[in-house]
C-alpha cells in the first residue's frame, strides 16, 4: 500500500517526502498493522479510523467503496490530512477502481462473491495535501477559526462500487488550487487502498478468514505482552515538566503545556492538565494529535522492535480537557496544532530526562518549520502550491553530539531535492546549508540548524508556520540551549524580520530566508573535550571566537592546536590530522 | 589444440570462491580458499593458483578471468576511503552533511546520521549557477574554483568530487572546474557528477560522485596489483570485473567509475540463475540464495534480472522504501534488485519478552558456528533444528569435512526454546524451521508480488549451501511452478561470474513531454551516448559484430517523480528517421501504462507522460561455456540409495523413515518420490511429501508438485 500510494503520488509532499501513512484495522476498527515513516501519524489513523467508519455506519459500507474525510473534529488533525478508508470483505476482491485487473484470486465469479460476502476489516490511507483550499497557498496560515483553513470534507464515499463519484471529486476539487497534482494524489490514495484490499483478499484465501483473524487476535496480545513486558524496566512514579509554545500567531502571549507521565505497571497516563485554553489562533492540537505526540514518547521509550497496534495503545492512557490547546473544541483553528504536539513530545521527554538520563536527548528543533508558497505560474498562468518542512538541530545526548539538520519526534519527512523543486516549481533555491555557531553548546553539543532561501521572480504568497525564534531548545545538566530560529525577508538588503507564523505577499525580486534553531546541549560545555571543538572549528561549525568564550578552549587557526583555556586545566594538546 | 579456460574468483567475507569452466567441454573445477582481508589480492592469487594446479593448466590457457569483489562496498562500510575533498555550487556546501534531513530510525533517540564522507572543511561552494533548463545564471568563478583547488592541494586530498546544480541538464561548468582540478591537484583523481551520474536529484547524484571517487584510489591499486602479478605469472587474460548490475566491464573501466562494482558479489548468483533459466527453458525465475548469515532473493523476468536504482550502501535493510532509509550512503548506478535478510544456517532462535519464538538476525555465523559444531557456540540455530530434524546428516556436512554433535544440538534447542516454550524439542526445532521460512517467504513475496508480479508465474531456483534444504517448502508457500537445484549449489553464484556480457550503462536526463516530444533531439542523444558506449567496448577489445545496444527510457506521468523504465526498441540499435521512432514511443507509452498499473494497480492512459531519463546499455556479447550434459540417461535409483533416514515431515505429523540419495550417482532421468533427501558435498536437498524430483540432463533436480 505505502509503495504504491508513494511512487504514484503526483505531488512532491507525498512521493519525495513520504507525509503519508497506511493501515489495517479489524471489523472491530481495532488497528492491526500500520505503515508509516512519521510518527505523528501514530495516533492519527488509530483515532480517526474507526469515528468516521462509526459516524458513517459499516452498514452502509459495500464492497468496493472507499470513503474520505478530513473533519478534525471526528478525529482527525489539521486539514490538509486526507484519509481514504476502504472496507475490506472476504470473497469479494473486486477492487475499489475500475481500471484495475484482478491478478490474485480473480476466479470467483461475481455471483459467487455475492454470496460469501463478510466484513472482515478496513484499510485506511492518510496522505498530507499540498492544498486543500483556505486562506492562503498550500492552505497553512494563522487564522481565526477551522472554517478560513480550507475545505472540511465529512465522511463522504468518494468511491462507489469501485467507480468514482465525480459530483463529489469535483466539488472537493473545486475549492483547491493545485488540482492536477490533487487529482493525481487521489488517484494514488484509491491505489493503494486497492493494494491493500486485493493484498488482504490474497492472505484470506489462502489461508482461510478464520484463520486469519484468530492470528490478528494474537498478534494484538502479543504485542500487549511485549509491551508490558519492556514497561516493567522503566522507573515508576509520575513524572513532570511543562514549556511553551513561543507565541499564537496574533499574541505574543507564550501557549503553556502542561505535562505529566504517571508510569505504573498497568501502562503509561498522559495528564496534560492544565496547558492553556485554546486560542482562537492556529496552535490548537487535535485529540488525535496529542495523542500521536503521547505515543511516540512512550514508543521511543521501549524496545522499537515492538509492533505498533491496538495491543501497544491498549496501555496508552490520555487526559486533555477539551477546550484547551491539547483538545480543542470546533471551530478552533487546527492548522499550527503540528507546532503543540511536538513541543509536547519535547516537554515530556525533558520530564522524564533527570530519571532516564542515558536516553533522554536535550531539547530538539520540536517545531514543524512548515513552508508553503503559491501563485499563478508565472509561464502558464495555472495556480500552483508548494508545501514542505525543514529539519533543524537534534539535542545533544549522552554520549554523542546532536546530529546537524534532522527531523525530530513525530517528524520524519525528507527535504525536497532542490532539482527536482526547480523542475516542477518557479521558484529558484538560493542557499540550504547549515547555520554556523547555532548549536546549544554542551560537553555534548546540539545540532546545527540550517537555511534555505527561496528566491521568486513574480509575486507570490508565502507563509511561514513555525516557532522557537524567541526561545530555543532546552539544555540538559548543565547544556546550553540552542541558538534561535530566525524567519527573513531579503537578507542581504533592506531586510525585513519576520514572525514565526505569517503570510507575506513577495514582490518580484524578493528572497525569504529560513533559518532553523540549534539543538540544545548535553552537559556543561567547559567539559567538552577540546578535539571535538578544534574539529567543529575546523569544520566551520563553530567560530573561534565562540569556542573561546563559550567552550573555554582556544583554537590556534594556524597550527590547528587546541588549548584548554581554563587556567586550572592548562593542556596543549596536538592537533588530529 | 590447447583448451581455453575461463576463470572466475569471487572474494566474500569469509571464503574466497574460485570457479574454472573449460570452454569447450564445460568441464568445471570449483574451490574455496580462506580469504584474506588485509591483502585481499592475496587471496586472489591463491584461489587462482589453487585453480590452475586442480585443472593441471599452465596460466596462458586462461584467456578470461572475471572478479567478483567486496572490496569497494568494504572501502565505504569501514570508513577506508581516500581523503576526498567536494566542489560545488556556492550555498550548497552542505549538502553532504544535510542528506535528506531525516533519522534512519524512527523512534531512536540516540540515533545517528551516516558520518559524510567528506568532512565540512573539504567541501567548498563556488559561485556559478544553472537554471533547470541548464542555462546559465551565473558564469563559473573560475577564481573561485582555483582557490579552493589550492586548498585541496594543501590538503594533500587524493580524490575530489564535483557536484554543480543542474549539471546533469549541461556539464560545462561541471567540465571546466574539472580541468582546473586536475592541473593544480595533478595527483588527486576527479569525478564528475555529470559524468558519473547525469540524474537529477542533487544529493543523490553528488553522493554518488563522492562514493565513485573516494574509492577510486583504492580499487584502482588493488585492480592494478591483481593485474601485474597475474601478467607476471604468464597470465595474460582479458580482466574483468562483476558490476552490480550484472554485466562485467574492464579492469581498466572498473578503476575508473567503482561505484558501479559496490555490489559486485551478491550479483553473480542471480546472473547464474538467469543463464540457467534460459538455458533450461525459463526465462521467469526467483532466485534464492541462502548461506550462513543470510538470505537473499532476486526477480527474473522474461531472461532479464529486475533492477533497482534506488540503493543505499552500508545501509541494513534491502526491501526498497522503509524505516530503514537513510541509514547509507545512496548511489544511483543500476543495482540487481535484491531482498536480502538475516535468515541463513547460523541464524540464531530465541525467545522474546512476549513469549515468542524468533529467528535471527543474530548470527553464529561460522566461528563459533551451530551448537552442533561444539567449537563453543551454545545457541540453537536453523542447522541446528535441521539437524533435530533429521534433514542434515551428522556425517556428511560439507563432505564431512566438519561432523555434527546431534545432542548439542537437541540441548541447545531444549534450554533456550523447548523449556521456555514448555515445548516438546521436535516441535520447537520444526518451528524455528518454520519460522525462518515464513521470513524467507515474506522476502520472495516482497521481490516478487511487492514488485506486482506474480509468484505463481515463476519457477524458484534455490542455491547457496542451505537453499536446497528450504525451498520446496517456500515453492509451496507461493506457489510456484517449479523448484530448480542446480548442480553443487554452493558454488552456483560464482558460476554466474563466467556467464555474462560485457556491459557499459550510459544515461542523460532530457525532460520532455511525450506529446511535444522532439524526436530529432531524441535521437542525437542517443546516437551521442550509443557512440560513447561503442568507443568503450571498442577500447576493451570487443569486434563490432558482438556490440549491441538497448535503448531505454524513465517515464513517468507529468506532476510525479518517481519513474519507470521501459524499453524503448528491442535492441535493434538503430532509430531510423521519424516515422518508425514515432511507433517506438507509443510502443513504450503502452509498455509504460502496463508497468504502472502492474506495480501500483493502476494506470492512466489519458495523462500527459513525459520523459526523464535515456538509458543506453552498450553490451559486448561473450560466448557462454556450453552447459555439460550427463552421461546418457540412467534413470536407475537403486545405485543413489545411501541409507534410510529417520526424517521429521509436518505432513506426516512427525519421524517417517525417508530414503537419503548420493546425487553425484543419481542418472538423468531418475523421478524420485517425496519424501526424499539428496545430498551432495555442498549441499542437501529436502523433497517433501506430495512432491517429486526430476534428474534432467545436466544433472539440474527439479521439484514440481504431483
Amino acid at each position: 500500500m505505502a509503495i504504491a500510494l508513494r511512487r504514484s503520488a503526483y505531488s512532491t509532499n507525498i512521493k519525495t517526502r513520504a507525509d503519508f501513512s497506511c493501515a489495517f484495522f479489524d471489523r472491530q476498527l481495532q488497528p492491526v498493522a500500520q505503515a508509516f515513516t512519521q510518527p505523528v501519524h501514530l495516533g492519527s489513523l488509530t483515532e480517526f479510523v474507526p469515528r468516521v467508519v462509526r459516524e458513517y455506519g459499516p452498514e452502509n459500507l459495500e464492497p468496493g467503496d472507499a470513503i474520505l474525510s478530513n473533519h478534525p473534529y471526528l478525529g482527525g488533525v489539521h486539514l490538509n490530512d486526507i484519509t481514504l478508508i476502504s472496507p475490506v470483505y472476504h470473497g469479494a476482491s473486486r477492487s475499489v477502481c475500475p481500471d484495475n485487473s484482478e491478478r490474485n484470486g480473480a476466479k470467483n465469479t461475481e455471483e459467487h462473491r455475492e454470496q460469501t460476502l463478510e466484513l472482515f476489516g478496513y484499510v485506511a490511507n492518510l496522505a498530507h495535501h499540498v492544498d486543500v483550499g483556505g486562506g492562503a497557498p498550500a492552505s497553512i496560515g494563522a487564522f481565526r477559526e477551522v472554517y478560513q483553513e480550507g475545505i472540511i470534507i465529512p465522511p463522504v464515499k468518494l468511491v462507489r462500487r469501485g467507480e468514482i463519484v465525480q459530483d463529489i471529486f469535483r466539488l472537493v476539487l473545486g475549492q483547491i488550487r493545485s488540482k492536477h497534482e490533487t487529482a493525481g494524489d487521489f488517484r494514488a490514495q484509491i491505489a493503494a487502498n486497492n493494494t491493500g484490499v486485493r493484498r488482504l483478499n490474497a492472505l484470506l484465501e489462502r489461508m482461510g478468514a478464520h484463520k486469519v483473524a484468530l492470528n490478528v487476535d494474537e498478534l494484538l496480545a502479543y504485542t500487549e505482552r511485549r509491551t508490558r513486558a519492556d514497561l516493567a524496566n522503566l522507573p515508576k512514579g509520575t513524572f513532570a515538566a511543562d514549556g511553551y509554545v513561543d507565541n499564537d500567531g496574533f499574541t505574543d502571549e507564550p501557549v503553556r503545556l502542561a505535562a505529566k507521565m504517571v508510569i505504573d505497571d498497568n501502562g503509561v497516563l498522559f495528564d496534560l492538565t492544565g496547558s492553556d485554553p485554546q486560542r482562537r489562533a492556529p496552535v490548537n492540537s487535535t485529540y488525535a494529535q496529542t495523542y500521536s505526540a503521547c505515543a511516540y514518547v512512550l514508543k521511543s521509550l521501549l524496545d522499537p522492535d515492538i509492533p505498533v497496534n491496538a495491543g501497544f495503545y491498549r496501555l496508552v492512557r490520555i487526559v486533555a480537557p477539551p477546550g484547551t490547546v491539547v483538545n480543542c473544541t470546533s471551530p478552533s483553528p487546527v492548522v499550527g496544532g503540528w507546532e503543540t504536539q511536538v513541543r509536547l513530545s519535547d516537554i515530556l521527554l525533558k520530564a522524564i530526562a533527570p530519571i532516564l538520563p542515558d536516553s533522554i536527548p536535550a531539547g530538539t528543533k520540536a517545531m514543524m518549520a512548515q513552508v508553503g508558497f503559491g501563485a499563478a505560474h508565472p509561464r502558464t498562468g495555472e495556480l500552483y502550491a508548494f508545501y514542505e518542512t525543514l529539519a533543524g538541530g537534534y539535542g545533544g545526548r549522552v554520549s554523542s553530539d546532536g546530529p546537524d539538520a534532522v527531523q525530530c519526534h513525530g517528524q520524519n519527512t525528507e527535504n525536497a531535492p532542490i532539482e527536482e523543486t526547480e523542475v516542477n516549481y518557479p521558484v529558484r533555491i538560493n542557499r540550504y546549508e547549515l547555520v554556523e555557531d547555532s548549536d546549544g553548546a554542551g560537553k555534548h553539543r546540539g545540532g546545527l540548524g540550517l537555511r534555505r532561501d527561496y528566491f521568486f521572480d513574480h509575486e507570490a504568497s508565502f507563509t511561514i508556520l513555525s516557532d522557537r525564534d524567541r526561545w530555543g531548545p532546552h539544555g540538559l545538566f548543565g547544556g546550553l540551549p540552542g541558538k534561535v530560529a530566525n524567519y527573513m525577508l531579503n537578507p542581504d538588503s533592506d531586510t525585513v524580520e519576520l514572525g514565526s507564523k505569517v503570510t507575506v505577499q513577495l514582490k518580484p525580486g524578493d528572497v525569504v530566508s529560513f533559518r532553523t534553531c540549534g539543538g540544545g546541549g548535553y552537559g556543561p560545555p567547559e567539559d567538552r573535550d577540546p578535539q571535538l571543538v578544534l574539529r567543529d572549528v575546523r569544520d566551520g561549525k563553530v567560530s573561534p571566537a565562540r569556542a573561546r568564550k563559550i567552550y573555554g578552549v582556544s583554537i590556534d587557526t594556524d597550527t590547528w592546536t587546541a588549548e584548554k583555556a581554563d587556567t586550572s586545566s592548562q593542556q596543549t594538546n596536538s592537533a588530529a590530522k | 589444440m590447447t583448451s581455453r579456460y575461463r576463470l572466475g574468483v569471487d572474494i566474500g567475507g569469509t571464503f574466497t570462491d574460485a570457479i574454472l569452466i573449460n570452454e569447450g567441454t564445460g568441464e568445471i573445477h570449483v574451490g574455496k580458499v580462506p580469504s584474506t582481508p588485509q591483502d585481499p589480492a592475496r587471496g586472489f592469487m591463491d584461489a587462482a593458483h589453487r585453480m590452475l594446479r586442480e585443472a593441471d593448466i599452465s596460466p596462458d590457457e586462461v584467456r578470461l578471468v572475471v572478479h567478483g569483489t567486496t572490496v569497494a562496498t568494504n572501502a565505504v562500510i569501514e570508513g577506508k576511503v581516500a581523503r576526498t575533498g567536494f566542489i560545488t555550487t556556492d550555498g550548497f556546501r552542505d549538502l553532504l552533511e544535510i542528506q535528506r534531513q531525516i533519522r534512519p530510525s524512527l523512534y531512536d533517540l540516540q540515533f545517528e546520521k551516516p558520518r559524510p564522507l567528506v568532512p565540512r572543511r573539504l567541501c567548498f561552494g563556488v559561485p556559478e549557477r544553472l537554471d533547470a533548463h541548464g542555462n546559465i545564471l551565473t558564469p563559473l568563478d573560475e577564481n573561485a574554483v582555483t582557490q579552493a583547488a589550492e586548498r585541496l592541494r594543501k590538503d594533500g586530498v587524493e580524490a575530489i568530487a564535483v557536484c554543480f546544480l543542474h549539471a546533469y541538464v549541461n556539464p560545462i561548468h561541471e567540465t571546466r572546474a574539472g580541468k582546473i582540478l586536475s592541473e593544480i591537484v595533478p595527483n588527486a583523481v576527479v569525478s564528475l557528477s555529470s559524468d558519473v551520474a547525469p540524474e537529477f536529484r542533487e544529493y543523490f547524484r553528488a553522493s554518488t560522485t563522492v562514493i565513485n571517487v573516494c574509492i577510486r584510489p583504492i580499487v584502482a591499486q588493488y585492480l592494478q596489483r591483481i593485474e601485474t602479478q597475474l601478467v607476471n605469472e604468464g597470465l595474460n587474460a582479458a580482466l574483468l570485473v562483476m558490476q552490480s548490475s550484472g554485466g562485467v566491464f574492464t579492469f581498466s573501466a572498473a578503476s575508473k567509475k567503482p561505484v558501479f562494482m559496490v555490489e559486485s558479489g551478491p550479483a553473480a548468483g542471480v546472473i547464474a540463475a538467469t543463464h540457467l533459466g534460459t538455458a533450461l527453458g525459463y526465462e521467469d525465475v526467483i532466485s534464492f540464495d541462502m548461506g550462513g548469515t543470510t538470505a537473499k532473493a532476486g526477480l527474473i523476468e522474461s531472461g532479464t534480472p529486475r533492477i533497482t536504482k534506488e540503493y543505499e550502501v552500508g545501509a541494513t535493510a534491502r526491501s526498497g522504501l522503509g524505516a530503514n532509509a537513510g541509514g547509507g550512503y545512496p548511489i544511483r548506478t543500476p543495482v540487481i534488485d535484491l531482498v536480502e535478510i538475516g535468515a541463513g544456517g547460523g541464524s540464531i532462535a530465541w525467545v522474546d519478552s512476549g513469549g515468542v519464538l524468533r529467528v535471527g538476525p543474530q548470527s553464529a555465523g561460522a566461528d563459533p558456528g551451530p551448537a552442533c559444531y561444539e567449537k563453543g557456540g551454545a545457541a540453537p540455530t536453523i542447522t541446528d533444528a535441521n539437524l533435530v530434524l533429521g534433514r542434515l546428516n551428522p556425517s556428511y556436512f560439507l563432505g564431512g569435512e566438519i561432523k555434527l554433535n546431534i545432542d548439542a544440538a537437541w540441548r541447545a534447542i531444549e534450554e533456550t526454546c523447548a523449556k521456555p516454550l514448555g515445548m516438546e524439542v521436535v516441535n520447537a526445532a520444526h518451528g524455528i524451521v518454520e519460522i525462518a521460512n515464513a521470513a524467507m517467504v515474506n522476502a520472495l513475496r516482497l521481490v516478487s508480488v511487492q514488485r506486482g508480479y506474480d509468484p505463481r508465474e515463476f519457477v524458484l531456483m534455490a542455491f547457496g549451501g542451505a537453499g536446497p534444504l528450504h525451498a520446496n517448502r517456500l515453492a509451496d508457500e507461493i506457489e510456484a511452478r517449479a523448484v530448480i537445484i542446480p548442480i553443487s549449489p554452493g558454488t552456483t553464484s560464482a558460476m554466474g561470474l563466467l556467464v555474462t556480457d560485457l556491459k557499459h550503462e550510459c544515461t542523460k536526463t532530457l525532460i520532455q513531454r511525450v506529446d511535444q516530444l522532439d524526436l530529432m533531439e531524441l535521437e542525437k542523444t542517443f546516437e551521442s551516448l550509443t557512440e560513447t558506449g561503442r568507443k568503450t567496448l571498442e577500447r576493451e577489445g570487443m569486434a563490432q559484430e558482438d556490440i549491441s545496444f538497448d535503448r531505454k527510457v524513465d517515464m513517468r506521468y507529468v506532476g510525479q517523480s518517481y519513474e519507470l523504465t521501459v524499453t524503448l526498441s528491442e535492441g535493434q540499435g538503430e532509430c531510423t528517421p521519424s516515422p518508425l521512432c514515432e511507433s517506438e514511443i507509443r510502443r513504450a507509452l503502452e509498455a509504460f501504462n502496463l508497468a504502472h498499473d502492474r506495480a501500483y494497480g493502476y494506470n492512466a492512459p489519458d495523462e500527459p507522460v513525459e520523459l526523464v531519463n535515456l538509458r543506453l546499455t552498450a553490451v559486448g556479447h561473450i560466448t557462454k561455456p556450453r552447459q555439460r550434459e550427463l552421461d546418457g540417461r540412467d534413470p536407475d535409483i537403486g545405485k543413489a540409495h545411501k541409507a534410510i533416514r529417520s526424517v521429521y515431515f509436518a505432513e506426516k505429523n512427525g519421524y517417517v523413515d525417508c530414503p537419503i540419495y548420493n546425487r553425484y550417482r543419481l542418472g538423468a532421468g531418475v523421478v524420485l518420490i517425496g519424501p526424499a533427501i539428496v545430498e551432495e558435498i555442498d549441499s542437501t536437498t529436502v523433497i517433501h511429501p506430495g512432491y517429486q524430483a526430476e534428474m534432467d540432463k545436466y544433472g539440474n533436480l527439479i521439484l514440481t508438485k504431483f
